[in-house]
């Protein structure tokens, strides 16, 4: 069977946090930031289940089984937020959120 | 069956933060009595608790009951205590979900208490998110107000990518050690160090990727954007909250990982790649931006939140020192803000209540019409500025005699500089209340909790400048967890 | 007894918590007896300790009282603790004694203000906070003490509010202080770090071991304390504030910014003296710094108008005259002349405070004239007052300036341009205050109709104190009276245990030189403070009445006076109105556009700078995560490049 090396992973994982770093700079939607920052989480855990797999150790899984649960609770409340936000103002744009400045 | 004993302040408060959530049920419309007084019940018990869970470990050294830990987990309470205090008048206007506004400023307290003892990267990971996630939803908390959900959105927003930014650290250094505990990253990276002399760009991408996870929580520029703008619109109780108890959470997770395990990297003579220098970059630049920006704020929420942007800076000299006086001197300057910072918040969120009005202006006149609360505010305004003999001028001067004796002495001179900046907006405000002509219409009459807090407050501003003693016994204590 | 040293610094503490709290419940009359009565108590207490402290033995001058351990870790130990030795002792004496004066004074001259009982608070929290400054026995406490009266100084020069200039100006004095503290506590850190302590009585054990002579680390430590004092004690260039700070309630002038506070540099200096004088360069720097304020707020003072602010100007002289005296390592004659400055130039801004009390608020000296009538107890008091301040003989002035002046010639600091530049300040110093006496008191009334009619003569309550301190301006220098003069300087051999590091002052220096050289030198001042003098009286005070019906009357003389006032008329034209001229434009261009400017200047660019860094906050939430992304790359870039 042919393993696919360590160095691979990295990269991907690499690129999938730039793609999410990028992706919620970029975007003007709410949600769309939501995800992009999702990708970012998940390339986290791409790397520590990577790490993991290579030195034989199972912290990583652990980790990444943690990682999840936070995600989830941080994404119910951040919908939750979104919501509210919508609620108020009527949109899910980020730009116009800015009643506080200077 | 493992001995529980270390765990038993945050198994009984978390468990004491449902029985308040239970409480709302039964308590009556329009007041916030009962779960609010349950819980600052709660936090004195768990308060209570922490005396016997000195100096133990639990699973492994997962989770560490040091003296370190239990310092912090005090300023934890008495921050939560102080903000659920100055919370009654904003509860008791609350139509639906009083219970759970007091229940997750609780949860959140657990969190950071669990963060403060966690000596291993997924219980550190999961303490910080417990800590901020139910921050979130406070920040947001008055969800009618477009500023208050506008402010949670940010905050949320910002703070998960910055805590994807501190996980993807975190999995760096965990391929690169192949451990979560601290002490076996310290020991596998000495290891790693000497076999090949040098640890790559690897280490450095994580070693600041966590620094800037852990920044946001201090509001260190540049990763401050978001805390002007999120303390503004806030609950103020909630601000309080966010400045004092969640920056020293992200403080106690700095300490944790940068001078509990990555200390051999402090300074060049180590390691050429050495986090302390970045980190002087960094509390300098946040000095600077933090205390010129307050200048020019017309809003006291505001002008508190980049005040407390620069006060991070100030303790950042100290994290820089990375010594064992720099612990302490950091250690005790949090304990001396928490008490004069939510004291300028209490009576902030007083003076909003009362006139609805949150502008330093209107301050005019206050020492006529509130002469006792105009002299607290001014003591803690005094104590934030750094003027002897309050707590908050001893604080500065143990952080920079640390910093002097750890050779950054262009920091001190920095840092004394622009507390030079910070006396002009602090004494504007003490201006406007003893130097102002206009009458202020309002004699404010704090209610009873608030009034507590504002003692409570008063007399740690105070107390603790003039009889530092015990405080210092324990930060000091605080610093003997670390090696050096 | 020792245990009674905190009293001293506690009753004003006591009075200030009290009224501070419940003033509001209180009459004006409890207010101001339990504000007055305070402060007087204190004095009395400082007599007693001060005739306890002279019934020991000289070396074992020392009361110490340690109230508990302030901060008790590590090697930084302090406590709070008071101490008394003969240098505190003058300065408990001079603070409660002119401050009780003081608060007397202010009975009468703020009778009429609506905020008489907070005036009274600040007052107190001042007494109490100066007190602490004096008697610390460390120098933490010092500094407690040290930004206490900084706070007070800041309420008092603000306190009249509805002055837009009284506001500004009580932000001005503290932020310019607050860049001598940084000075201050930049030294206090040097000088914990080399000698690890900062309890005085042990520094001055430890000094000669810890530091060499002329060593970088005490040259640098004092250096940086020196900075703190020219905050604090108005010297170049950090003296700005002190003019402005003129806006304050006169007694607050007197008291403050005449008085005491000010010169709480000064004392600094002196109660390190064991330190400085291991530092010869600072000491060089210290003495330049003080004869070139001396001078130039002396020329300054040539062309102001507002009576007050003369006075500020010649505050500013002295206190340079003060620091001169430290920079030639002449302590005790600095300590001389604080006391005796502290007498009569409090009496001169309460005399000052008199006649704009007289005038219906009027501080213009051009508004003025001719008030002696009107005035007598104001008049003979501030006539005593400026013949001290000038240096006449006999009077208290004469005695620390001739003693200064010596020193600044014949100490082994010292050098002859001090003294030349000394003596050229006391005869500026006689020119203005003579100018201000004369366009004050003599000549035609210039004043409105409508302030005549007020124009009275001060209440007891303000007199009173009046007299008492201008029988302390004549007297208050005897104690020093020179050796060279038949005297016992009994005033110096008194600071001499205080001083013993210091070399032993004037008595060991003086050996080389002979009393008639001191004589000779005494003779040229005196001679140049008489010609001032009359130069004043002949431009000042020349158009007036009675010099033109005595010119009538001695007609056989008359061409011998024409002459001489030919010659007062050359005099005046060839030196004294260039001089003036000068001063305006040093003022003008000096003071207000290149210090001020400067100030201001730095003040507008942290000003534009903050509202450059509001804008950057625009509110957007993408702009943030930019920022927050951006600032991770740099950082990890920071890291991996260097």
């Amino acid at each position: 069977m042919m393993t696919v090396p360590l160095d691979y992973y990295i990269i991907l994982s690499a690129f999938l946090f730039a793609i999410g770093a990028i992706g919620v700079v970029v975007s003007r939607n709410l949600i769309v930031m939501f995800m992009a920052v999702e990708i970012m989480l998940n390339a986290a855990n791409l790397a520590l289940i990577a790490f993991s797999r290579f030195l034989k150790l199972m912290d990583g899984h652990v980790f990444v089984f943690l990682v999840m649960t936070v995600a989830a609770a941080e994404a119910a409340v951040g919908l939750a937020i979104v919501i509210a936000v919508f609620r108020a103002r009527e949109s899910v744009n980020a730009d116009s959120l800015n009643l506080m400045k200077w | 069956m493992v001995n529980l004993t270390p765990l038993l302040p945050e198994l009984f408060l978390f468990c004491w933060a449902l029985v308040v959530l239970a409480s709302d049920l039964f308590s009556k419309r329009r007041s916030a009595s009962l779960p609010g007084y349950l819980s600052l019940a709660g936090l004195v018990i768990t308060g209570f608790l922490l005396i016997p869970a000195h100096d133990a470990y639990l699973w492994g050294g997962m989770f560490v009951s040091d003296p370190f830990a239990v310092f912090f987990k005090i300023i934890f309470l008495g921050a939560a205590f102080m903000a659920i205090g100055s919370s009654f008048g904003l509860a008791g206007r609350m139509t639906h979900h009083r219970g759970e506004y007091f229940t997750l400023i609780l949860f959140s307290t657990v969190g950071m208490m669990f963060l403060a003892s966690a000596k291993e990267l997924i219980t550190l990971y999961v303490g910080l998110e417990l800590t901020t996630i139910p921050l979130y939803v406070l920040a947001a908390y008055t969800k009618s107000s477009r500023a208050s959900t506008e402010a949670g959105l940010k905050y949320m927003i910002i703070g998960a990518v910055s805590s994807a930014v501190l996980l993807y650290g975190l999995s760096i250094i965990y391929g690169l050690t192949g451990t979560t505990f601290l002490q076996q990253i310290t020991i596998n990276l000495s290891i790693y160090w000497l076999s090949y002399g040098e640890l790559g760009p690897a280490f450095s991408i994580a070693l600041m990727a966590i620094l800037a996870g852990l920044a946001f929580k201090l509001a260190l520029v540049p990763f401050h954007m978001w805390a002007p703008d999120v303390y503004e619109g806030s609950p103020t109780p909630v601000t309080a909250f966010l400045s004092v108890g969640s920056k020293a959470a992200g403080l106690a997770a700095i300490v944790r990982i940068f001078v509990g395990a990555f200390i051999a990297f402090a300074t060049p003579v180590m390691a050429p790649r050495d986090w302390g220098s970045t980190l002087a970059v960094l509390a300098a630049i946040t000095m600077i931006v933090g205390n010129i920006v307050a200048i020019r704020q017309t809003n006291i929420k505001r002008m508190l939140a980049y005040s407390s942007i620069a006060q991070a800076g100030y303790i950042m000299v100290g994290v820089v020192a990375a010594s064992n006086l720099g612990v302490s001197a950091i250690s005790f300057y949090v304990f001396s803000y928490m008490f004069a910072n939510m004291g300028a918040f209490a009576i902030v969120a007083i003076i909003a209540e009362r006139t609805g009005s949150e502008q330093i202006a209107d301050l005019a006149g206050f020492s006529k019409s509130s002469p006792v609360l105009a002299g607290l505010m001014a003591i803690f305004i005094l104590s934030l500025a750094g003027i002897p003999p309050l707590a908050g001028f001893l604080a500065k001067y143990y952080v920079f005699a640390a910093a002097v004796q750890a050779g950054y002495t262009w920091l001190v001179v920095l840092a004394l500089l622009t507390s030079v900046i910070a006396y002009y907006y602090y004494a504007n405000v003490i201006r406007m209340m003893y130097l102002s002509a206009d009458p202020n219409p309002h004699h404010i009459v704090p209610s009873f909790p608030a009034g507590l807090v504002l003692a409570l407050a008063g007399i740690g501003v105070i107390l603790f400048g003039l009889m530092p003693e015990p405080i210092l016994k324990l930060a000091i204590a605080a610093a003997s967890s670390f090696v050096f | 007894m020792d245990q009674y040293l905190v009293i001293v610094p506690l009753l004003p503490f006591l009075a200030f918590v009290i009224n501070g709290l419940w003033r509001n419940r209180m009459s004006k009359n409890t207010v101001i007896a339990l504000a007055v009565g305070s402060v007087g108590l204190s004095f009395v207490t400082s007599v007693l300790l001060f005739i306890r402290l002279l019934g020991l033995a000289p070396e074992q001058r020392l009361i110490q009282q340690t109230l508990f351990t302030w901060i008790p870790v590590g090697t930084l130990k302090l406590d709070m603790a008071f101490m008394l030795d003969p240098l505190s002792a003058v300065m408990i004496l001079v603070v409660t004694g002119v401050g009780f004066l003081i608060h007397v004074y202010s009975i009468g001259y703020m009778a009429h203000d609506e905020g008489i009982k907070r005036f009274f608070v600040y007052m107190n929290l001042f007494m109490f906070s100066m007190l602490t400054l004096v008697m610390a026995d460390n120098l933490g406490l010092l500094f407690v003490g040290w930004e206490g009266v900084g706070l007070c100084s800041y309420l008092l020069i603000g306190f009249w509010f509805h002055k837009d200039s009284a506001a500004n100006a009580g932000k001005k004095a503290f932020i310019v202080n607050r860049i001598g503290d940084v000075g201050f506590l930049l030294g206090t850190f040097l000088i914990f770090w080399t000698a690890g302590t900062l309890r005085f009585p042990d520094l001055a054990a430890r000094a000669p071991e810890v530091f060499a002579l002329g060593g970088g680390a005490v040259t640098a430590a004092t250096l940086l304390l020196f900075v703190g004092a020219t905050g604090k004690s108005a010297q170049i260039p950090l003296y700005v504030w002190l003019p402005d700070a003129m806006e304050g309630p006169t007694p607050v002038s007197a008291l403050i910014h005449a008085a005491t506070m000010v010169t709480a540099g000064v004392y600094l200096l002196a109660r390190l003296n064991f330190l400085f004088i291991l530092a010869p360069t600072t000491l060089v720097v210290v003495a330049i710094v003080g004869c070139v304020t001396a001078l130039f707020a002396a020329t300054i003072g040539l062309a102001q108008n507002d009576i007050k602010r003369v006075l500020a100007y010649s505050t500013i002289s002295q206190l340079g005259y003060m620091m001169m005296a430290c920079g030639v390592a002449a302590f005790g004659a600095g300590i001389f002349h604080l006391m005796t400055h502290a007498f009569f130039k409090a009496l001169l801004f309460l005399g000052a405070g008199s006649v704009i009390h007289a005038m219906s608020d009027e501080q213009d000296m051009r508004k003025m004239g001719g008030l002696k009538k009107q005035l007598p107890t104001t008049y003979n008091t501030f006539l005593m007052a400026t013949l001290a301040i000038v240096g006449i003989p006999i009077f208290s002035g004469f005695f620390s300036k001739d003693d200064i002046l010596w020193q600044a010639f014949s100490s082994g600091h010292g050098n002859p341009l001090f003294w030349l530049i000394g003596v050229l300040t006391a005869g500026l110093t006689a020119f203005y205050m003579f100018r201000l006496f004369y366009l004050t008191f003599h000549g035609q009334p210039r004043y409105d109709q409508q302030t005549a009619d007020h124009l009275h003569e001060s209440p007891r309550v303000m007199t009173v104190p009046l007299v008492i301190l201008a029988v302390l301006s004549i007297v208050g220098g005897w104690i020093g009276w020179p050796k060279v003069l038949l005297g016992g300087a009994w005033f110096e051999r008194f600071l001499a245990p205080v001083m013993s590091h210091a070399g032993g002052g004037a008595a060991a220096e003086t050996v080389g030189h002979s009393p008639s050289l001191e004589y000779g030198l005494m003779a040229v001042t005196i001679a140049l403070v008489l010609v001032s003098i009359y130069a004043a009286y002949s431009i000042y005070n020349k158009s007036i009445g009675r010099a033109t019906s005595l010119r009538q009357s001695l007609s056989g003389v008359y061409k011998v006076i024409y002459n001489k006032y030919w010659v007062d008329e050359f005099y005046g034209a060839t030196i004294v109105r260039p001089l003036v001229k000068g001063s305006i434009f040093l003022w003008k261009i000096f003071d207000v556009v290149i210090i001020d400017g400067f100030a201001n200047g730095l003040a507008y660019l942290t000003g534009d700078a903050s509202t450059m860094g509001r804008k950057m906050q625009t509110g957007h939430l993408r702009e943030y995560l930019t920022a927050f992304l951006i600032g991770t790359v740099l950082v990890i870039g920071f890291l991996i490049v260097r």
